[in-house]
């Protein structure tokens, strides 16, 4: 499983780009923690402490989720793959000892490649930021933790939602009831509600102890009570493509723009999935735009919201471009440019939604003079990302973004422009204006996209 | 007679692997070409470069008249392909899938031309079944279909009939014998040689990327033979060689 694992991430990026991975997260960690004295006021140690236990548990969240359920995604990008995971039909080995054998890959695997190298960036660091070295042995086994913990989680949902999804339904009503309960009126904090933070902050044999209990208890609930059922489903639908080319009649791509609607709308998930994976960063956005504020007064909160907006919305691209592979079109007479246009065109009536968003949050906080500025500002950022987008991922940004010599190069391109934006808008919001030149750079990375994608040969032996 | 296919020191390699060989052939109007060849002995890359979905790394090709390199969406244009490994986009139905196609291709009576086939390779039950939910049988007749969709005048199938049952392998076979007796071309690549031997006016057998045999298949069968026992023996010598 180990190595099959591998073979996946070096098939999608080669070897080097994949290996790169794990340097540039030690990067990142180093250089978030030398520079974090920095910006301590705005996020103090403990936030930041939190943030980080948070993003592991996620971390394994996700990694188990897509473990047992990302076959469709797995399909699309390699074809008819079979991992081992999903041989219990084929070889005799029962769903159980699979299970077990996949928990414990994950575990070694992402320890190695997530949480270790965050952790040595971190150690590297400490000497220079004032951080404690204590305090970066302490994550190395805090943050396992907590990966370990979002994947036990996981396993253990995914395992009662089989049973029964009404039990998985109040055990989630009770979970939230619980933490709102202990949140307001027991004055517990979130320290209180995430064992591996009791665990960083207050180390205790008692505390690892029940901590480890909730990851092997869940985790061998899910081993023993596995369930696997294979659903062999056959969705119908009537015919919609003709209809929708028809209302998208005023694009000369109006039918690769409707299979885009029809493959979102019929996906898992539907289309909410996109709304809601880039809705909830935007909101998030948005709170902490307000707690900034309280730091730096003279923050136009539009004007700031536009620009990282801007930025954000390019992500949707993503979203349009996640259902198939140019293999699908490469024998019939469409070039990749032409496929490209035609999600830059699915991406820009998504991205109304973005817009819609701007003007709410321009007319709710009444800055209605800064509306059209801040318009213009998202509207020319949005762009020259998405054209970055398009021309270090071509239609498989999602999946070229992991590899680290395509992400430093995109960072490369967004990141200065970013912060550039972001300073000259402190003094005079109308400053952000100056996101209009981006228009040309914009348009001469699209053409070049274009260019370099409809050029490139897709691998086929 | 007028030729479709003419490819000249054809060659194409991955890395150290050279899948396409030097080969050089030729396919006229009315023919129904039939490349042999084991698995892996370069069948499907022999089609990508006819095509113009691999570029080559020497030689030259013209379809239809066209050079393949210098024009591919052109090429595709003009013919239809039946490619081996690739599924239809996994959320359209399968009526959807067609009319997708018949929206690139702009033709005209899309309908009509759904109905034809669903109705020649009985699948009109499943035309409202999103592809991801189709069997392989039935995905395979729905990239026959798309093949066919706007009448080309060259065909190129990539393994045509692997998936599908003795009942829809007979009609494909006889609507391929009529498609070439009505003017049609087909190029068809395969390694059941049964499938070459009852319908194929012409065969070239292709082993570690080069034709070793090539000819009519009464030429081939000389005497009593069959096709089988000529591709062993071609096969084999040239493993040995």
């Amino acid at each position: 499983m180990l190595r099959e694992e591998w073979r996946i991430h070096s098939t999608l990026f080669g070897s080097a780009g994949f290996a790169l991975f794990p340097l540039l997260l030690v990067f990142f960690a180093f250089a978030g923690a030398l520079f974090w004295p920095f910006f301590s006021d705005v996020l103090p140690a403990q936030t930041a402490v939190i943030l980080i236990h948070s993003c592991y548990l996620l971390a394994g969240a996700s990694v188990g989720g897509f473990g047992l359920f990302g076959r469709e995604v797995m399909n699309r990008r390699f074809g008819q793959a079979s991992l081992i995971a999903y041989s219990s039909r084929s070889l005799p080995v029962s769903e159980q000892a699979i299970l077990l054998g996949f928990f414990l890959k994950d575990t070694v695997y992402y320890l190695v490649f997530w949480v270790f190298p965050f952790v040595a960036g971190l150690a590297l660091a400490a000497p220079f930021a004032g951080i404690p070295v204590l305090s970066a042995a302490r994550m190395l086994a805090t943050l396992s933790l907590s990966f370990l913990l979002g994947l036990s989680l996981t396993f253990i949902l995914s395992t009662v939602y089989v049973h029964s999804p009404r039990i998985l339904l109040g055990i989630l009503v009770l979970a939230a009831a619980g933490a709102a309960f202990s949140v307001h009126s027991l004055n517990a904090g979130v320290i209180s509600l995430l064992p591996t933070l009791g665990l960083y902050y207050r180390p205790s044999f008692l505390l690892l102890l029940a901590t480890l209990l909730l990851i092997i208890v869940p985790s061998a609930i899910s081993v023993r009570f596995l369930k696997v059922e294979y659903r062999e489903e056959t969705h119908r639908f009537p015919e919609n493509l003709d209809r929708l080319s028809r209302i998208f009649g005023w694009s000369p791509d109006a039918h690769l723009i409707a299979k885009d609607a029809l493959d979102l709308n019929r996906s898992d998930g539907g289309a909410g999935k996109v709304v809601f994976s880039f809705l909830f960063p935007v909101m998030f956005i948005w709170v902490a735009l307000f707690v900034l504020l309280r730091f730096i007064p003279v923050l136009s909160q539009l004007m700031v919201f536009a620009i990282l907006l801007g930025v954000i919305s390019s992500t949707i691209y993503n979203w349009v471009t996640e259902f198939d592979l140019f293999t699908s079109y490469a024998f019939l007479p469409v070039e990749v440019g032409t496929v490209i246009r035609g999600k830059l065109q699915s991406y820009g009536l998504l991205n109304l939604v973005s817009v819609a968003i701007l003007v709410a949050a321009g007319l709710g906080t009444g800055q209605v003079a800064l509306l059209v500025p801040a318009l213009l500002t998202f509207a020319s950022l949005s762009f020259y990302a998405v054209a970055v987008t398009v021309y270090v991922g071509g239609l498989s940004p999602s999946i070229m973004l992991y590899n680290a010599k395509v992400y430093l190069p995109y960072l490369g391109l967004i990141v200065p422009v970013l912060i550039f934006l972001l300073f000259v808008s402190i003094p005079n919001p109308w400053f952000a204006l100056l996101s209009l030149l981006l228009i040309p750079p914009g348009l001469f990375i699209l053409r070049k996209a274009l260019a370099r994608w409809t050029a490139w040969e897709q691998p086929s032996y | 007679m007028e030729t479709v296919i003419e490819a000249r020191g054809l060659t194409r390699t991955f890395g150290d692997v050279t899948a396409v060989n030097n080969i050089s052939l030729s396919v006229r109007k009315g023919e129904l070409y039939g490349l042999l060849g084991p698995n892996g002995s370069g069948k499907t890359t022999m089609i990508k470069c006819l095509t113009g979905q691999l570029k080559l790394t020497s030689g030259d090709v013209r379809v239809m008249g066209l050079d393949a390199v210098a024009q591919p969406v052109r090429v595709r244009e003009l013919v239809g392909i039946t490619p081996e490994q690739e599924t239809p986009p996994s959320f359209l139905t399968a009526e959807e899938y067609l009319h997708f196609v018949g929206h690139i291709r702009r033709i005209g009576d899309t309908e009509d031309q759904c109905r034809f086939w669903f109705e020649l390779l009985e699948f009109g039950d499943k035309r409202n079944v999103l592809c991801k939910d189709l069997s392989r049988g039935t995905r395979q007749k729905l990239m026959v279909a798309q093949a066919f969709l706007h009448r080309p005048g060259l065909v190129l199938i990539d393994e045509p009939l692997i998936n599908l049952d003795p009942i829809m392998q007979r009609k494909i076979k006889d609507y391929l014998t009529g498609y070439v007796k009505g003017g049609g071309t087909v190029f068809l690549s395969t390694h059941i040689l049964e499938i070459a031997e009852e319908i194929c006016t012409r065969v070239g057998i292709i082993h570690q990327g080069r034709i070793i045999r090539e000819g009519p298949v009464s030429e081939l069968r000389s005497g009593s033979k069959h096709l089988e026992e000529v591709f062993l023996e071609a096969v084999r010598g040239d493993s040995h060689a």
